[in-house]
């Protein structure tokens, strides 16, 4: 019978002739073919992406250079195709440089950087001049003037695809009137499909960056858009941090090894990695040890009645020394050990060293390295009870002598239900197989002693018929690991562990399990609540804006702050649901709103509870509101290359939950505020209709002149109102005078539980009940805050009195 | 001075309080009693339930009470005029003829806020609806027995013989009992009844004639014209007047208007109900002796029991152990669930027994 595989040898070799069309791809012939990838899947938005590329980059260099960003975009009609010109006064670029930033992918100053930056992969602009040299066939025209330097550089360049290097066309140095920047001037296939996707980005980006000013010209606008600064404070300097040891993974910890002049471990743990010290470090070595290592278990020295005598033993192994030393030694040994309530083989070296010195000291007797062996050995076999010599002998099993100590252990992890003879077997079972550890130490890691117990209880099971559940081994694996003592060895030095992928392996498990502080949050550059608002406000013509900015998270060892905003009313239209601005560092995100985390988040959100129009309780609210979500990170979780939406990382959604419910909180005391001044002003227009008519109405029945009703109308329409808030445990009873006169309104507050920190007034406590008493005098026009804290379940009955009762409006 | 011009007055001098409280500088107001469950209280010295201290204030303050006032006041002139005129409506045409109102704030949203408006009014005035001239919609109860009465229709006087001159439906109560008089009579004692199916037995089987018993047919809840002329039976004629109605808490409560007078209509309780009414049946009791076939109570049911365990008017040991009974057997009965045990059953056995047994036989 011939078989497959040797017709294929018989052959040329498939392998060799499939070898001959194997060869390497390129980065940009990989591009080249997935476009879709960074978004320049249609002409629509590949217009779309190649103007927010190069935005990006003027900002995040205008932003380095500490330079107000002037950003200047131009689409042009030409022809067939579409010219687009993005110019911005940034530091420019050196003419060494330049061609690798424009001409090569992957190419870049941030991708190995920990700080908060637009740009990350080096990607971007570069795949917009791939894009634009794949459809039009010209090249890229880019033009840049580094700062202090008289001329400009001029440059036309494509991109070889079968090398990912640039390829220069036309070079030359050129007069520029800008004083420093750059200038890229791309042509493409493209289409303006998308030009509100256009406008939305350039708009978003002036909401979420206040201090830049930003101009549109494109064929479709007879005016260009133009977006003025808001503020002339640029963004706080970020700074780059070294990575965070919860935040590396294995391949990148192997190549730092590689890489650093750190002798040992805990050298490099400090030197390379932020929020590492030496106690840090400490932590992470015995971490390491543990996991590569393993502890050593620990035994009972014997009890007086068990027939194994350390002193003895120890006085036996001492030959030579002469009959004092050698019981001053014993006995040193023995009654330190005693004083032990546990103790491991290399807790019993360090004894037995201990007393070997000090005997030394004493009585001038040397005791060598070979004597001290001698007596840890024989101390430690009569702690344990193993001896060497036992082994051999087929009676006694292996382990038989460390069944007493397991089997206390064991009896103590478990329930009382297991009965004894199972707890019995386990012991012995368990016994078995620490006897069966190599070396005398009985070193294992934690791994192996779960694997180890396992197998006992697995053993047990089958040969005794009885359960032993994953409660009861978890539990004597932790009778055992938690007596067990880290060991005292030195970690291998970085050389060592750099290659060893195991070993580097355990280092990285014990850096993860090390409880080690949150990266410093000054490689972020959060808009600020306060710029969060003023961008707002200079895009939307709002009645009202909020903005909320979180403290710093950190996820996967990567730093990083949400911000929201929400702006309401004015001319922001009112159909449909509201409008949505993501960002993240800074840049707007404009496709795929539907996988954004940020959105799935919104829509969770109970609105309704905000004031907003939720229809059927959940999804995006109704209304003229615009939410604004920011999220600045050194990593920036994105769901893939071309940065459209937030991936769905839980840490990330709960920081964007809270931000946005801080903002809404503050709109939905505004929506409240606004609710009960309407009410007030519709029922002062019915009121005010009404009243007149019945006062006609009645003057016909009884056949009087009309009474004069102004008296009535005035008690009516100027009243005092008492409105209660509550923002988490901070009561505020906010008292309104609308009447012509200065009024001291008595109100008293009655609280379920103890009020904190009340604004003057009194407190009182009765029967589990406060009384919280005010006597606010107000004037004409005027309000009076009465704010205290209290626990968020309280519940509150309050009264007013001083004022007629008709005058008043109590909504507390 | 004519009861027209009397009932005129009051109407007008309600206006005149809202005239003189807009020119004093006052916000308009209107107290009236809380019209609830726990604002009725017993009053012993006329044996009935009427409003107690409690009141409410509708008041111009709000929006609400602002409109409420209007209303009223466009309703004062309506039946001050109405009265002038010597007219009467239906309070029906009360809410239709608001839509004609000049001013649509004064109009009523629907005929229970009309309603309500006459009663709160005949409240204020201490004048019943139907001195104001505002009739409610025939209720189309009757009477069948030995009664002679007269009756001033507008038709002038007719003489009525409640068994001689009427068909099988028997005697038609009018919308204003009081313009009844009775003549001459041969009752022992009037059975006032819930339902028109038991009501037709009684007469089929000549009950009204063999016992000289005056059928009143209340025809569910009891309009005020028949609750009225049931008192007259009694106070008047000075005979004993049991009702008969549906072993079920809706029923009782039929009873409780007639005997203690309606929650709505608490104001006029001495003018309206019989406190010596007695209830004979269905009692829960005979559900269990006579066997009766009956339904399980549904929770609405054991929630209209126990409610009224609460109701004041119910707060007697006789109740208390009909109701406690009914909520332990869980079951209720109709009135002609008796007729499982035979047609007659009823006029020959069951109302005899109870009759003797409350001792009005």
């Amino acid at each position: 019978m011939t078989s497959f595989q040797s017709t294929i040898g018989d052959e040329e070799g498939i392998a060799e002739e499939l070898a001959a069309g194997q060869r390497e791809i390129s980065i940009a012939e990989f591009f080249e073919k997935n476009k879709h990838m960074l978004g320049f899947d249609s002409g629509a938005r590949g217009l779309v992406t190649a103007v927010k590329e190069a935005v990006d980059n003027a900002l995040d260099a205008t932003e380095e250079a500490a330079i107000l960003p002037d950003i200047y975009v131009e689409i042009e009609e030409v022809g067939d195709y579409y010219r687009l010109v993005i110019e911005d006064n940034g530091p420019g670029i050196t003419k060494a440089q330049l061609p690798k930033v424009f001409g090569k992918l992957l190419y870049g100053s941030r991708f190995h950087a920990r700080e908060q930056s637009r740009g990350q992969q080096g990607i971007g602009i570069s795949a917009a001049v791939l894009y634009s040299q794949l459809t039009s066939g010209q090249p890229a025209k880019i033009t840049s003037r580094p700062k202090g330097q008289s001329r400009a550089q001029y440059f036309e360049l494509i991109i070889d695809t079968d090398t990912n290097e640039p390829e220069i066309k036309d070079e030359k140095e050129t007069a520029w009137d800008r004083p420093h920047g750059t200038r890229i001037e791309l042509e493409m296939e493209a289409n303006m499909r998308a030009r509100t996707q256009l406008h939305d980005y350039i708009k978003h980006t002036a909401v979420v960056n206040p201090h830049a000013r930003i101009e549109l010209r494109e064929p479709g606008l007879s005016e260009p858009l133009k977006f003025e600064r808001a503020t002339e404070e640029l963004p706080a300097e970020t700074s780059e941090i070294r990575p965070h040891p919860h935040g590396v993974e294995l391949g990148a910890l192997i190549k730092m090894l590689e890489a650093t002049e750190s002798y040992s471990v805990s050298g490099f743990l400090q030197e390379e990695f932020t929020r590492v010290g030496k106690k840090t470090a400490e932590s992470v070595i015995d971490n390491f040890r543990d996991v590569h290592y393993g502890r050593e278990l620990s035994f009972e020295p014997p009890a007086a009645h068990v027939d194994r005598d350390v002193e003895a033993a120890v006085e036996a192994a001492v030959a030579n020394k002469g009959a004092e030393a050698t019981a001053a030694f014993a006995s040193g040994v023995a009654e330190t050990i005693a004083g032990n309530a546990r103790v491991t083989r290399s807790e019993v070296a360090t004894i037995v060293h201990n007393a070997a010195e000090a005997v030394e000291a004493d009585t001038g007797r040397t005791f060598g390295s070979t004597v001290r062996e001698n007596a840890i050995e024989a101390a430690w076999a009569a702690v344990t009870g193993v001896d060497e010599e036992d082994e051999d002998d087929e009676d006694i099993e292996d382990g038989a002598p460390l069944v007493p100590q397991v089997y206390a252990l064991i009896d103590e992890a478990t329930s009382t239900r297991k009965d004894d003879e199972t707890v019995q077997a386990m012991a012995d079972a368990v016994a078995r197989r620490l006897a069966g550890l190599d070396g005398d130490a009985f070193r294992v890691t934690h791994d192996d002693l779960e694997r180890l117990v396992a197998d006992a209880a697995a053993f047990v099971t089958e040969q005794h018929d009885v359960t032993f559940g994953e409660t009861a081994r978890g539990n004597v694996v932790e009778a055992f690991w938690s007596r067990a003592r880290t060991v005292p060895d030195d970690p291998p030095k970085v050389r060592t562990i750099a290659d060893d992928r195991d070993a580097a392996a355990d280092l990285l498990a014990a850096m993860r399990v090390t409880d080690i502080l949150a990266p410093p949050t000054d490689c972020l550059a959060p808009i600020t609540a306060e710029l969060v608002e003023a961008g707002l406000r200079k895009e939307y013509e709002a009645d009202f804006y909020a903005a909320a900015t979180r403290d710093a998270q950190v996820h996967g060892g990567d730093p990083f702050i949400v911000e929201a905003g929400i702006a309401y009313g004015g001319e922001i239209p009112a159909e449909g649901s509201v409008e949505v601005l993501r960002f993240a560092n800074r840049v707007p995100l404009v496709y795929q709103r539907g996988a954004c985390a940020t959105t799935d988040v919104l829509k969770s959100i109970g609105w309704r509870n905000y004031g907003l129009d939720q229809p059927g309780g959940s999804g995006l609210p109704n209304g003229p509101a615009v939410i604004s979500v920011h999220v600045a990170s050194t990593n920036v979780p994105f769901t893939s290359e071309s940065k459209d939406a937030l991936a769905n990382v839980p840490a990330i959604e709960d920081e964007i939950e809270l931000a946005v419910r801080e903002a809404a909180r503050e709109l939905k005391s505004y929506l409240n505020r606004r609710r009960s001044m309407q009410q007030r002003r519709e029922k002062q227009d019915v009121l005010g209709r009404i009243l007149p008519e019945m006062a006609d109405k009645v003057s016909e029945v009884t056949g009087r002149p009309r009474p004069n009703i102004d008296g009535a109308l005035a008690r009516i329409m100027n009243n005092v109102s008492v409105e209660r808030e509550v923002d988490g445990e901070r009561v505020t009873l906010r008292v309104e005078n609308y009447s012509s006169t200065t009024e001291t309104i008595e109100i008293t507050d009655i609280v379920s539980a103890e009020p904190v920190d009340p604004s003057a007034g009194s407190v009182v406590e009765m029967d589990g009940e406060w009384f919280l008493q005010w006597k606010p005098e107000v004037s004409a026009g005027d309000e009076a805050e009465l704010t205290y804290t209290v626990s968020e379940d309280a519940d509150f009955d309050v009264s007013v009195s001083g004022v007629e009762t008709e005058k008043l409006t109590v909504n507390a | 001075m004519t009861d027209e011009t009397q009932a005129r007055e009051e109407l007008i001098d309600l206006a005149a309080q809202f005239y003189d409280q807009f020119s004093a500088g006052q916000v308009p107001e209107l107290q009236l009693p809380t019209r609830t469950k726990s604002n009725i209280e017993y009053d012993p010295e006329s044996g009935v339930w009427k409003y107690g201290d409690r009141t409410s204030t509708r008041s111009a303050n709000s929006v609400r009470g602002a409109r409420k006032l209007l209303k009223a006041a466009y309703t004062i002139e309506f039946l001050a005029d109405q009265l002038a005129e010597d007219r009467s409506s239906t309070l029906r045409e009360l809410y239709y003829l608001s839509e004609s109102w000049d001013n649509t704030e004064a109009q009523f949203g629907d005929q229970d806020e009309s309603n309500d408006l006459v009663e709160d009014l005949e409240i204020v005035t201490g004048v019943t609806r139907e001195d104001l001239h505002m009739r409610p919609e025939e209720s189309g109860a009757t009477l069948m027995g030995p009664l002679l009465l007269r009756e001033q229709t507008r038709r002038g006087e007719r003489e009525i013989h409640c068994q001689e001159n009427v068909g099988e439906g028997g005697y038609q109560i009018p919308n204003n009992p009081d313009m009844i008089e009775f003549l001459d009579h041969d009752i022992d004692f009037a059975l006032a009844v819930e339902t028109g199916g038991m009501r037709d037995r009684l007469i089929e089987n000549g009950f009204d004639e063999a016992y000289n018993c005056l059928v009143i047919h209340l025809k569910g809840q009891p309009a005020r014209a028949t609750r009225r002329i049931t008192k007259r039976v009694h106070d008047e004629l000075g005979v004993p007047v049991v009702v008969f109605a549906d072993g079920d808490p809706w029923s009782y409560r039929i009873y409780g208007s007639v005997a203690y007078g309606s929650i709505k209509s608490a104001h006029l309780s001495e003018y309206l109900a019989t406190p010596q009414a007695k209830f004979i049946g269905i009692q829960p009791a005979d559900i269990v002796e006579y066997d009766l076939p009956a339904d399980p109570l549904s929770d609405s049911d054991i929630n209209a029991l126990e409610s009224e365990l609460e109701d004041p008017r119910f707060q007697t040991d006789y109740w208390e152990e009909q109701i406690e009974l009914q909520l332990e057997i869980g079951k209720k009965s109709e009135q002609q669930s008796l007729a499982a045990r035979g047609l007659d059953f009823v006029t020959d056995t069951y109302l005899p027994e109870r009759l003797e047994e409350m001792g009005v036989l």
